[in-house]
């Protein structure tokens, strides 16, 4: 509340910025879709050399959404450090209507890297969020998944006992001990200052940590934890709003 | 990571992925359909061009700026404008959406998309009077792009009928549109029952927008319903009472800026002005690219004498203006106010010259508005003999029409003619704005208080009297006639009625309800049934969310001969009431 005038110039002068550098990323990321989108086989016939250049390709669109999660994530989180200040705008929204933006906005990179991306939830159920943060939270974790899967990607939602469950789960090694810990901390009611951004998934987990915890309903708020087992015996990144 | 195999299956066996269109039955030939691009940034064209080409459209305008794209809006109608917020010098995505939507430009059914590179407050409030039909936040794929666009063609079809009832203003048969679709389709419940809540308001009927507010509530916690009911409670002047609850909806949401608005009027209501401009200055800052809330903010400053913060108001208020439909003469006139209190009477006068040539086209009162202001603007910095120049000057253009400006002007009017010494005039005006509301206490109490001050208190309430009895006389005339049966006499006589006393709104119900009975005894004439609802509109301007308003306006749809009205009569519309009397 008590901003200086200084500081309000910056805000927009930095929010100015940042919309500048999302419509460079906007670019970069839809025009390696679109080559992507040509499979490599086809890429093949026309231009031999261009075959070559499809995995390294499929790594530049990871780190494009990467780049593109993080300034999101910024953007929502650095009015004011330690205290999300984001306009939270709660919707009814159809699950099928959530799981088709968030595979949308996944399936050319999961396709290009050869990932399986398995579903798993009832599209007519509706529930109540803020539709544009859970669909960048949930795309965000798999964009993460598919880094360090082995060859599947599972999103599976359900209601269970007066809860919507959105689980991330992969048939990779699963997370090191050390991003339990901080998936841990960004999954408690209080962040104790910013310390634990000493790994580099800590801005995502934050961001996830405060996505959960928006959600309220009767004095209930969502939670954010991370695990290893699921179907796949992998990493799993679990979201649980009320 | 694991090497690549051949491509997967798109679809897992697990879920099979579903059309993105509910249902999928009701797909939408998205080829066929024109659209239009608005952003400063070519490579973000091309790529929102591309993601459309693979929809299948072919039909695709593009513009870098506000200014190109009105262009393009007046020549062409669209189906889907995808209309980027941000687009540098020049309107913004915003201003574009309502210069196009106030000029008509754009279908009831065309799809408005508004893009940004972040979540804006502005797609929180909900309130405010032109929205987007969707918000999206860059990147766009093409796969976000397609659900938002069927989910938002399916919402219109759903509100296809209710909107165009709204529109007629009949808001009974829209409000039973609502009940009959909340039942059909789920998804759009709490839209619905948003827009139900909206129409018992607008139609008079507090209590059953209690009522929807109050069960959305039951089921979850949206600071819409809370902001609803609080809004109820300021409009039933409930004043603390609003104001506690729209404390409690920025305490939940500090970003749902139609609540700080609502909270500044509580405040207003109350006499805090103080607290009212405090809270109007938070909501601009976070906020700040809205005409009226500037605006507001710049006359409340004025009134408490804060002359820095007012000129920054209206400062800002013109800026925004500058490329907007939505500006208007307040901020010009505030401005000449505050150069006056700043004994700058010169720079006062170039604004007011400015306003007048900007707004005469739209605003036929602007320069009896700025010859107002000059005279409060020589009278509060002390040139007592200019102030007393432009009293006569007002003193003659009001001789010169029968026409009146708004009640707030007429009495700013008369106040400053008294001070200046104008004696006729300004009485006259005053049993004007009486005749035109004489069953208003607060405002008769308030021109009372014009009269006490110019030391003619006695003669003011001999004034006020004869003025209020003259009203009711016209009135009672036209219902005696009425209630003996001289139909057509006593249609005559409202018109007349109405021609001297052109913005009371008892004395316009009546001539509407009258005018219905006509048509329903008599038979339907399309002229009369033209006139009430011109009648019924005039009211509805000058005083809206009138029950009265609403039963009428849906008796005169219903008399329309050959309408097909597929929702039924659920017992809402009331019978024909008798014309009332006072």
């Amino acid at each position: 509340m008590d901003e200086t005038p200084n500081s309000h110039e910056l805000f927009l002068f930095l929010a100015s910025t940042a919309h500048d550098m999302k419509n460079s990323i906007s670019v970069l990321s839809g025009t390696l879709e679109r080559l992507l989108s040509q499979s490599p086989a086809q890429q093949a016939d026309a231009q031999p050399e261009a075959a070559s250049a499809y995995p390294q390709m499929a790594q530049m669109l990871y780190q494009t959404k990467r780049l593109n999660d993080n300034l999101m994530q910024l953007l929502a989180l650095y009015k004011q450090v330690g205290k999300p200040e984001y306009p939270f705008d709660m919707q009814p929204l159809e699950l099928g209507q959530l799981v088709d933006q968030v595979v949308a906005l996944a399936r050319v990179l999961l396709d290009s890297r050869g990932i399986e991306l398995e579903l798993d939830h009832d599209p007519s159920l509706i529930w109540h969020l803020d539709e544009d943060l859970v669909v960048g939270v949930l795309s965000h974790a798999i964009n993460n998944a598919s880094h360090y899967t082995g060859n599947r990607v599972r999103l599976a939602i359900h209601e269970i006992d007066g809860w919507l469950e959105l689980r991330v789960e992969d048939n990779g090694p699963g997370f090191p001990p050390a991003l339990l810990k901080a998936g841990a901390i960004a999954g408690r009611d209080s962040v104790g200052g910013v310390n634990f951004l000493t790994n580099s998934a800590g801005l995502g987990l934050y961001f996830s940590g405060e996505v959960a915890r928006m959600h309220r309903h009767r004095g209930r708020h969502g939670t954010l934890r991370l695990e290893n087992g699921g179907k796949f015996g992998g990493g799993c990144f679990v979201l649980r709003l009320p | 990571m694991s090497t690549a195999t051949s491509l997967p299956a798109a679809a897992p066996a697990a879920a099979p992925l579903r059309s993105v269109a509910p249902g999928g039955a009701d797909q939408i030939d998205w080829a066929d359909k024109n659209y239009l691009i608005v952003d400063d940034f070519v490579g973000v064209r091309q790529l929102l061009r591309e993601s459309l080409r693979s929809l299948g459209a072919r039909n695709i305008d593009q513009a870098s700026s506000g200014g190109e794209a009105m262009g393009l809006l007046a020549r062409v109608r669209y189906d889907v404008v995808l209309c980027d917020y941000n687009l540098g010098e020049g309107k913004n995505g915003q201003q574009v959406l309502e210069e196009a939507r106030v000029r008509h430009l754009v279908n009831p059914s065309t799809v408005w998309l508004m893009v940004s590179a972040e979540k804006s407050v502005e797609s929180v409030m909900g309130a405010a009077e032109h929205q987007p039909d969707a918000y999206l936040i860059k990147p766009i794929t093409e796969g976000v792009l397609l659900t938002r666009l069927n989910r938002v063609w399916h919402k219109k079809q759903v509100f296809r009928l209710i909107d165009q009832a709204y529109a007629e203003k009949d808001y009974l048969r829209a409000a039973r549109l609502c009940d009959a679709q909340i039942a059909a389709s789920r998804v759009h419940e709490h839209d619905l029952l948003r827009m139900k809540a909206r129409l018992m308001e607008r139609s008079g009927q507090p209590t059953r927008a209690r009522e929807v507010y109050e069960q959305v509530l039951a089921q979850r916690e949206y600071q819409w319903a809370r902001a609803g009911l609080a809004k109820i409670r300021l409009a039933n002047g409930e004043f603390e009472q609003a104001r506690l609850a729209f404390q409690g909806v920025i305490a939940e949401n500090r970003y749902y800026i139609d609540a700080y608005d609502q909270l500044a009027v509580s405040y207003q209501n109350m006499g805090k002005l103080e607290e009212a401009c405090a809270i109007l200055e938070r909501a601009a800052k976070l906020s700040p690219n809205s005409v009226p809330r500037q605006r507001n903010l710049g006359n409340i400053a004025l009134k408490l004498g804060n002359m820095p913060l007012a000129e920054k108001a209206f400062r800002k208020c013109l800026a925004i203006g500058e490329y907007s439909i939505m500006k208007t003469p307040d901020a010009y006139l505030g401005l000449a106010r505050v150069y006056g209190q700043k004994n700058d009477a010169k720079e006062a006068l170039r604004l007011l010259l400015v306003a007048q040539r900007e707004f005469a086209q739209d605003h036929p009162d602007i320069q009896l508005r700025a010859k107002i202001t000059e005279g409060l603007v020589y009278h509060e910095s002390g040139d007592f003999r200019r102030a007393r120049k432009a009293g006569d000057d007002l003193e003659a253009m009001l001789k010169a029409t029968p026409a009146r400006p708004d009640v707030a002007s007429c009495l700013e009017l008369a106040t400053l003619l008294f001070a200046v010494g104008v004696k006729d005039a300004p009485a006259e005006l005053l049993c004007y704005v009486i005749r035109n509301n004489h069953d208003n206490p607060l405002l008769l109490d308030e021109v009372q208080k014009i009269f006490d001050k110019a030391r003619l208190s006695e003669e003011g309430t001999a004034m006020i009297l004869a003025s209020k009895k003259e009203a009711a006389d016209l009135m009672n005339r036209g219902v005696l006639l009425w209630k003996t049966g001289k139909l057509g006499e006593a249609v005559d006589w409202m018109r007349d009625a109405i021609k001297s006393v052109p913005h009371n709104q008892r004395i316009l119900f009546n001539a509407a309800q009258i005018m219905v009975s006509h048509l329903q005894q008599q038979g339907y004439d399309a002229a009369l049934a033209g006139e009430a609802h011109d009648v019924l509109l005039h009211v509805d301007h000058l005083l809206p969310g009138q029950q009265r308003f609403a039963q009428l306006m849906e008796q005169l749809t219903q008399l329309q001969p050959g309408r097909v009205d597929g929702s039924t009569d659920d017992g809402d519309s009331a019978q024909t009431d008798a014309p009332s009397t006072r």
